[in-house]
């Protein structure tokens, strides 16, 4: 309606001052012979002004309801206006933009679609060299410089894998199955993948999970929710025997799943940005060994299976993460 | 008898470091190099066992066997870099008895290999009758009792010392690192510390003195141990 008035606001002046201009001209001239006269012919211009505003009203209702009520989504666009020539061109207008938008978006799919099938793919080649190094380190056992070369070797796997769940997380829609899990298993999994990084790092891993418990979640993505805490934990505990604190509990918002470090903690100000992709942060900067991604993962992972996410830490003291599932 | 075990695997480094490693178990290896004939050199070579890559130009492992499948009942281990749940489960279904996930261990390899013979021929695999038996220089150590053995004397071991004294003496006289051998004692339920390695060779001395042997694991300061043959006359 406001957009309509605006619409029609310089057309009511136009006929107005040309009513008020015509009105004084005839007077002038003496056309009007009675009061009466001079009431019918303002009656009647108002009447025949109105009607036009109304008809004009009615047959664009349409579109200017659209201009009004924006669409939400991009379908809505390709609603009709009405049957006038302004929106039919309007709606032609939309359309077109529509398919141009259309074709634009198909093309990114396409491209993300290659990007996705390429990375997949390049990870599982990489898998091959790693093999064949791994093979050949397992005939060299006992070799001083067999155990550096299999932590970088597990460094580069580490890497992989991330990229290869990054990778996942964009078509995770296709990619997960919510099922009971229990909780004790997938912790003890995930803690023997890790062993040879517990060891190096001399810091010792405690589950404290009822072996009963579980919990709805998809069984590969809370793995891997789990395997990047735990090596966050790892990553970030510096000095000698101390402990990581894998356990699970009831609280009055669901089940929780705690991993709990004694390590170097997050510094205050960036404690609210470690779920932000690429951000490091100073832990980051100062233990060299960080992408920004693993945390970042992790929330969207979280977000995605509807668990909440709760980080809490004191520099110095260590850094607790505990994945709520909530309902 | 010799088992022939047929290698389906399209990268060569990994194909010659496995045949190499099945050669030395009494295996005889053969490897695939033309792999649009997979199933025609199936039929020639008629092998005991396949090792099965899925990454394979042309078509894939899958193909390969439900086609062996068709026509027989050997056992099929597959091997593949893919480790997602969809690809073992499609992996089984095809026909498969087994899935590996690269990066594999020797040792996994070599025991799904024996366990399939033995599942298919019968308990005669080679190695599987005898028990494992470490020697070094008079002293013996039986893996599976576990027992240490010395001269006249033996002694019962806990699994853990069995696994520490197994390391040390296959390494002697090099020394092994604290992370290697915390590596090996590691336990997937109830996992290990600094402690735990520490108890354990405290442990092993005394037996090694029960059986007669003084001062022979040493510590290696800032490393981890060694044992030195000090029995010897």
């Amino acid at each position: 309606m406001k957009i309509f008035l605006h619409d029609h606001i310089s057309f009511v002046l136009l006929y107005l001052f040309n009513m008020l201009f015509l009105f004084i001209f005839y007077r002038n001239l003496g056309g009007f012979e009675t009061l009466e006269n001079v009431y019918y012919f303002i009656f009647l211009s108002s009447f025949l002004l109105g009607v036009f505003l109304l008809y004009r009203y009615f047959s664009n209702k349409r579109l200017y309801d659209m201009l009004t009520k924006m669409p939400s989504k991009f379908e809505d666009t390709l609603s009709s206006a009405g049957t006038t020539p302004i929106s039919v061109g309007v709606n032609k207008l939309l359309r077109a933009q529509y398919n141009l938008y259309q074709e634009q978006i198909q093309m990114y799919k396409r491209k993300q679609a290659e990007h996705l099938t390429f990375i997949n793919q390049w990870v599982h080649q990489m898998k091959t060299p790693i093999s064949v190094i791994h093979l050949i380190l397992q005939e060299n056992e006992g070799e001083p410089y067999v155990e550096n070369i299999r932590q970088e070797l597990e460094r580069i796997s580490r890497g992989l894998n991330m990229a290869l769940n990054m990778a996942r997380l964009t078509s995770f829609e296709h990619d997960f199955t919510v099922e009971t899990v229990l909780l004790h298993s997938i912790a003890i999994e995930v803690v023997n993948e890790q062993k040879r990084y517990f060891i190096r790092k001399k810091v010792y891993p405690e589950v404290r999970i009822d072996s009963n418990m579980t919990v709805k979640s998809d069984k590969k993505w809370l793995k891997f929710i789990v395997e990047q805490l735990l090596v966050n934990a790892i990553k970030y505990t510096e000095g000698e025997n101390k402990k990581v604190i894998v356990s699970a509990y009831d609280s009055e918002k669901g089940k929780v799943l705690e991993v709990k470090d004694r390590g170097v903690g997050i510094p205050k100000q960036d404690i609210r940005r470690v779920f932000e992709p690429f951000y490091t942060g100073e832990n980051g900067r100062k233990f060299g060994e960080s992408t920004g991604m693993g945390l970042y993962l992790v929330s969207e992972v979280c977000k995605k299976l509807g668990h909440q996410i709760e980080i809490e830490s004191k520099p110095g003291e260590g850094t607790c993460v505990r994945i709520i599932f909530t309902g | 008898m010799e088992y022939k075990i047929m290698l389906v695997e399209d990268d060569a480094s990994i194909a010659k470091l496995l045949s190499s490693h099945i050669e030395k178990y009494g295996y005889k290896p053969i490897i695939v190099n033309d792999f649009d004939r997979i199933l025609d050199i199936f039929i020639e070579e008629n092998p005991h066992l396949v090792l099965l890559d899925i990454n394979l130009p042309k078509y894939d492992g899958f193909y390969w066997c439900r086609k062996i499948r068709q026509i027989s009942k050997i056992p099929i281990i597959m091997i593949s870099a893919r480790d997602s749940e969809m690809d073992q489960v499609m992996g089984i279904e095809s026909g498969a008895d087994d899935y590996i996930t690269k990066p594999f261990y020797y040792d996994v390899v070599i025991a799904k290999i024996k366990s399939q013979l033995r599942r298919c021929y019968g308990d005669f695999a080679p190695g599987v009758s005898e028990e494992r038996r470490i020697e070094l220089e008079g002293l013996t150590l039986y893996p599976e009792r576990p027992e240490l053995h010395f001269n006249n004397n033996s002694t019962v071991l806990t699994k853990k010392e069995a696994v520490l004294a197994e390391t040390l003496m296959r390494m002697s006289p090099r020394a092994v690192s604290r992370d290697v051998i915390m590596e090996k004692l590691w336990d997937d339920q109830a996992f290990i510390d600094e402690n735990t390695l520490n108890v354990n060779v405290a442990r092993l001395r005394k037996k090694l003195q029960e059986v007669g042997i003084d001062d022979a694991l040493e510590t290696v300061r800032g490393y981890g141990y060694r044992l030195n043959v000090t029995w010897r006359k």
